[in-house]
């Protein structure tokens, strides 16, 4: 090995701790670079696996009732590569020992043969027997989380007749990666389920014998979209056709969207942070290797070596580290990915989704680490190539301070000298006090900004379940009923209010603009089931015209004040034309609004409800459970508390590891810049604090150079890290708005102090085992030699 | 005659080791030495001869390894750290070859981190006057030369009033006539104030200058000689 090498190791070995604190820091960005781009290209490419060959389906539509004849004409239009007729219903399970209701979503499966579109995989068991009509399957999340195994047997209410299905097969669908039940925006999989059955079962069941409600297709390569949509729209128009709708409005498919686009919102604003503090970190440290190593550098330079060998020796040194690094965080990008791979398998369901974060990724992160290495190594490599061997040889002049103005100059007076010696270095290199307090303060900003995202969640729960939803239960109609029903549901034990909702699947037009969204039809001063906007405050929706969410609005092009073309796909399909009364920002959910009655009279349906919110007496709870398991009309039953407990477990789940993850990264990078700085600022005041040792200060008042310049920085760094951090985060929550959901900025002090407190708790740590040096100086040695 | 005075420092028997077994080397191998109040003794020898050593124990640097070092009715070879601490705080100065200076800190501010912790100490200003610097206080290190700086770590050593003042090759890194100012500086101080000053020092010439001249070699003192008189600095040469 050349004598430069084995210098270079001999320098690694010493300044190890430096190195591993600057290689955690870079290590931690690949990790998450690897983890979130990794797990990115997995999830993507499991689902469009998946969705290939799984048939998953371009376009859906739901109709009223059309003959199976009609099937081969459907299938036959141009641009269509398949295409299938299904019967699709609802209905209630009753499950032994589950008290409340469970909705079921029901789906035909044709006879004799697999699904041309929307296929199945079956997990366990067999596909259900043509000529056995009480077979079925049940999907994936809802078998695990009732543990149904096939065999089982479970009571199914169809349009008021209770049938006892056994399971034949626990199967997964495209279609229902996310199974999220009508009404609700979130998955729910102890309170839904979907059920394949045969089609003359289901058919015979839901009264739609030799006729189909529900199409689903897939388009070939290459065909026109819109052509396909406007020829079946057509042919369907006659038996009550929907209209068809893409995958941007299938909830499973948004679902898995949204999380691929949190990912990659991950992946491209985290990794350049932690890059950037470590290719700081890298700078300050080789500046000082450099500027220690001055008289070596001059002597080998007298020996004649070359300036690039001297230049690529300091250049080695960082890309030991950071390729070491690069290593690191790939294996532990690969260990987080793999245990997310699982949380998100236990979620979705997906076929074959494992971590892979392939052979791009890993050379991205070396690039990374390589990247990290040149831009943090540049400067002190420079510096080594430029100084001259004469200049090298001689001792340095003492480092040049100036006064500092006669500001601040004055103010010093006030403090006493080793106040003075902080102040002025800290002002003498802004660029490391700079780096110092950049790394702190984005530490402290990383770690608010993992912890506000549970808050976030906690704070859409309880504004939802606090403010927004405030009914003991939600009824589903199976049907739009008269509101006649209301009366009845007031009567049931226990009930103690009841609130009507009537919703309105519509396409809205404006110009060339067409955008289909349902429209909630709510009562004037609404008690149970409130629409608030992000401020909080109720909105009451107009009587006049409809009240659109700020979004919709701009997708429409709309101002208050215009005209918009309505058209209905249920009911009565009218088309009108409605004036647009209010443009709002909604806190969560839907995106247009109209006061129920006039609603009913635009839509020329009066007096008609699809869900209704109750109050109860919570003693009866059991008691009006049963007996709403027994009402035709019901599908979907929903106690607002174990909505809100499911709700808050899926979610702690995914962002619970998240958190804690975030957590100690932020640490590292927390402890590692102020490792580093202190590092650094021992090696520059050594012959300082010995001579402040010599002079009789003891180890503690000398320390107090070392520790108050880092608590200094530190001072500067909270409020700007705290700073950072709310503006990161409300940065974060607006990258990660989804149509189903916007996040809140919340301003959580108890939070913020504890983000701080950490911080400051890992600067302490980092600075106190650094101090433990300055108790080993050797004064002497330190004193009797050249700088 | 004068009446007999009470030493600054007794030492009896001092030894000190470094490492063990083969690597053993014995810095100091029995000392017996006493230094008088208002005394300038220089220290000569060859480099390893153990005065560098001597100087580091009576500073409360370093401990002995046996024997007694007294100053005044502290023990310092068994003396605590923090007692070591209080006592370079308030009785010992320092003068090093490298002067050692805080380089964030002007000249009047350096002296200042001294007058500011200790008991009596006289006005920085004052101990800057002392060593010709009275001009120079707000300077910082990188504005002022070699002989400067030196003169600088002088006035910051004696603003405490210290009771010994440990000067190691004061002039080392310094040319002839900048070595004169500050060897002027120093016997200044040790006529005006009294302080107690131990020169360590290569060049048999410098030794002219003091009282007494205690000579090294091998760990052990070879002689002490007594100067009839002492040269002043300005007729020094080497």
């Amino acid at each position: 090995m050349r004598p430069l090498d084995r210098k270079l190791l001999r320098d690694l070995r010493r300044l190890w701790l430096q190195a591993v604190a600057v290689g955690t820091v870079l290590a931690c960005g690949i990790a998450i670079f690897v983890m979130a781009t990794g797990m990115y290209g997995s999830l993507e490419s499991s689902r469009d696996r998946y969705y290939a060959s799984a048939l998953m389906a371009d376009l859906a539509g739901a109709l009223v009732r059309a003959p199976d004849r009609l099937a081969a004409e459907l299938a036959t239009t141009p641009g269509v590569a398949g295409l299938e007729t299904r019967v699709s219903g609802v209905g209630l399970i009753t499950l032994e020992g589950v008290v409340e209701p469970v909705s079921a979503r029901l789906v035909s499966l044709p006879v004799d043969r697999r699904p041309r579109v929307n296929d199945l995989v079956l997990k366990r068991g067999r596909w259900p027997d043509a000529l056995r009509s009480a077979e079925v399957l049940v999907n994936e999340s809802f078998a695990e989380a009732h543990q149904l195994e096939p065999g089982h047997r479970i009571a199914v209410l169809i349009r008021g007749q209770r049938k006892s299905l056994r399971i034949v097969g626990i199967a997964s669908s495209p279609e229902f990666v996310f199974a999220v039940a009508p009404g609700d925006i979130l998955p729910e999989p102890r309170r839904f389920g979907v059920l394949w059955m045969s089609r003359e079962a289901l058919g015979r069941a839901l009264d739609l014998d030799g006729a189909f409600n529900d199409v689903v297709l897939r388009l070939q390569a290459g065909a026109d979209r819109a052509n396909v949509i406007a020829s079946i729209d057509g042919l369907l128009a006659r038996y009550g056709g929907r209209g068809l709708y893409g995958r941007d409005r299938m909830l499973s498919a948004r679902y898995l969207s949204d999380e691929l686009s949190q990912l990659r919102t991950l992946a491209s604003i985290l990794p350049p942070i932690f890059l950037l503090v470590a290719v700081f970190l890298i700078n300050v440290t080789l500046s000082r290797l450099v500027a220690t190593e001055r008289a070596n550098i001059g002597l080998l330079k007298a020996f004649g070596y070359h300036d690039t060998v001297i230049g690529l020796h300091y250049a080695k040194f960082a890309l030991a580290f950071c390729m070491a690094a690069a290593v690191l965080g790939i294996v532990l990008g690969n260990w987080v990915g793999g245990y997310m791979a699982e949380v998100y398998q236990s979620v979705y369901h997906l076929p074959e989704l494992r971590f892979a974060a392939g052979a791009s990724v890993y050379l991205g992160a070396l690039g990374v680490g390589l990247l990290a290495a040149v831009l943090g190594a540049i400067s002190a490599v420079r510096r080594a190539v430029r100084l001259a061997p004469a200049v090298a040889l001689s001792p340095p002049a003492p480092t040049e301070f100036r006064r500092l103005g006669e500001y601040l100059e004055r103010r010093l007076r006030a403090l006493d000298a080793r106040a003075r010696m902080l102040a002025r270095r800290v002002l003498r290199f802004p660029r490391r006090s700079a780096t110092t307090v950049g790394g702190i303060s984005l530490a402290l900003a990383l770690l608010i900004m993992s912890e506000h995202f549970p808050i976030a969640i906690d704070r859409i729960i309880d504004i939802n379940f606090g403010i927004t939803q405030r009914m003991d239960v939600t009824l589903t109609f199976a049907e739009r009923e008269h509101e006649r029903v209301l009366r009845e549901v007031a009567r049931l034990p226990g009930v103690q209010q009841v609130e009507p909702l009537r919703t309105a699947e519509v396409i809205l037009s404006h110009g060339v603009r067409r955008e289909r969204e349902a429209v909630l039809g709510i009562p004037r001063a609404a008690l149970l089931n409130r629409v608030v906007s992000v401020d909080l405050q109720v909105i009451e929706p107009g009587t006049t015209g409809l009240t659109l969410s700020g979004s919709l609005a701009r997708k429409l092009g709309v101002r208050v004040g215009d005209r918009l073309r309505l058209e209905a796909t249920d009911g009565r399909r009218i088309t009108t034309e409605v004036t647009v009364v209010g443009i709002v920002q909604p806190f969560l959910g839907s995106a247009a609004y109209m006061e129920r009655e006039a609603l009913g009279a635009l839509l020329r349906e009066p007096a008609r409800v699809d869900s209704a919110y109750l109050l109860i007496d919570a003693a009866q709870r059991d008691r009006l459970s049963a007996l709403l398991k027994e009402i035709p009309a019901v599908v979907g039953v929903t106690f607002i508390d174990n909505a809100e407990r499911s709700l808050r477990q899926l979610f702690e789940q995914g962002a619970g590891f998240f958190s804690y993850m975030f957590l100690m990264f932020s640490l590292v990078m927390a402890a590692g810049v102020a490792f580093s700085a202190a590092r650094v600022t021992l090696g520059e005041q050594e012959r300082d604090l010995a001579t402040l040792r010599v002079l009789g200060f003891s180890r503690y008042e000398a320390s107090w150079v070392l520790l108050g310049e880092l608590v200094m920085l530190l001072a500067v760094a909270l409020p700007l890290g705290l700073a950072l951090g709310a503006a990161l985060s409300r940065w974060m929550m607006e990258q990660f708005e989804t149509e189903l959901f916007s996040f809140p900025f919340v301003f959580d002090v108890p939070t913020y102090a504890r983000a701080a407190l950490y911080v400051t708790a890992a600067v302490f740590v980092a600075a106190l085992w650094v101090r433990r040096d300055v108790d080993r100086l050797d004064l002497v040695a330190v004193l009797k030699s050249r700088e | 005659m004068t009446a007999p005075r009470t030493p600054v420092f007794e030492l009896r028997g001092l030894r000190k080791t470094y490492g063990e077994g083969a690597a053993e080397v014995h810095a100091l191998r029995g000392i017996d030495l006493h230094i008088d109040p208002g005394e300038m003794l220089v220290l000569l020898g060859p480099s390893g001869s153990g005065k560098s050593t001597l100087l580091n124990i009576l500073g409360g640097l370093d401990r002995p390894t046996s024997g007694s070092v007294r100053f005044g009715a502290l023990e310092l070879a068994n003396a605590s750290d923090a007692e070591l601490t209080d006592y370079r705080r308030h009785h010992v100065g320092f003068v090093f070859q490298f002067y050692n200076l805080i380089a964030s800190l002007t000249a009047h501010e350096n002296v200042e981190l001294v007058t500011e912790v200790a008991d009596d100490p006289m006005p920085a200003e004052e101990a800057l006057r002392l060593v010709g610097l009275g001009e120079r206080l707000k300077h910082f290190p990188s504005q002022l030369s070699g002989g400067e700086q030196q003169r600088v770590a002088i006035a910051r050593a004696i603003a405490k009033r210290p009771a010994v003042l440990l000067c190691d090759e004061p002039t080392g890194a310094l040319d002839v006539g900048t070595g004169i100012l500050v060897l002027e500086s120093l016997l200044r101080i040790n006529n005006e104030l009294g302080t107690t000053m131990l020169l360590i020092t290569h060049n048999a010439d410098i030794a002219r200058l003091g009282d007494r001249v205690v000579r090294f070699a091998d760990g052990l003192i070879r002689s002490v000689e007594s100067n009839a008189h002492r040269v002043p600095p300005a007729e020094l040469r080497w």
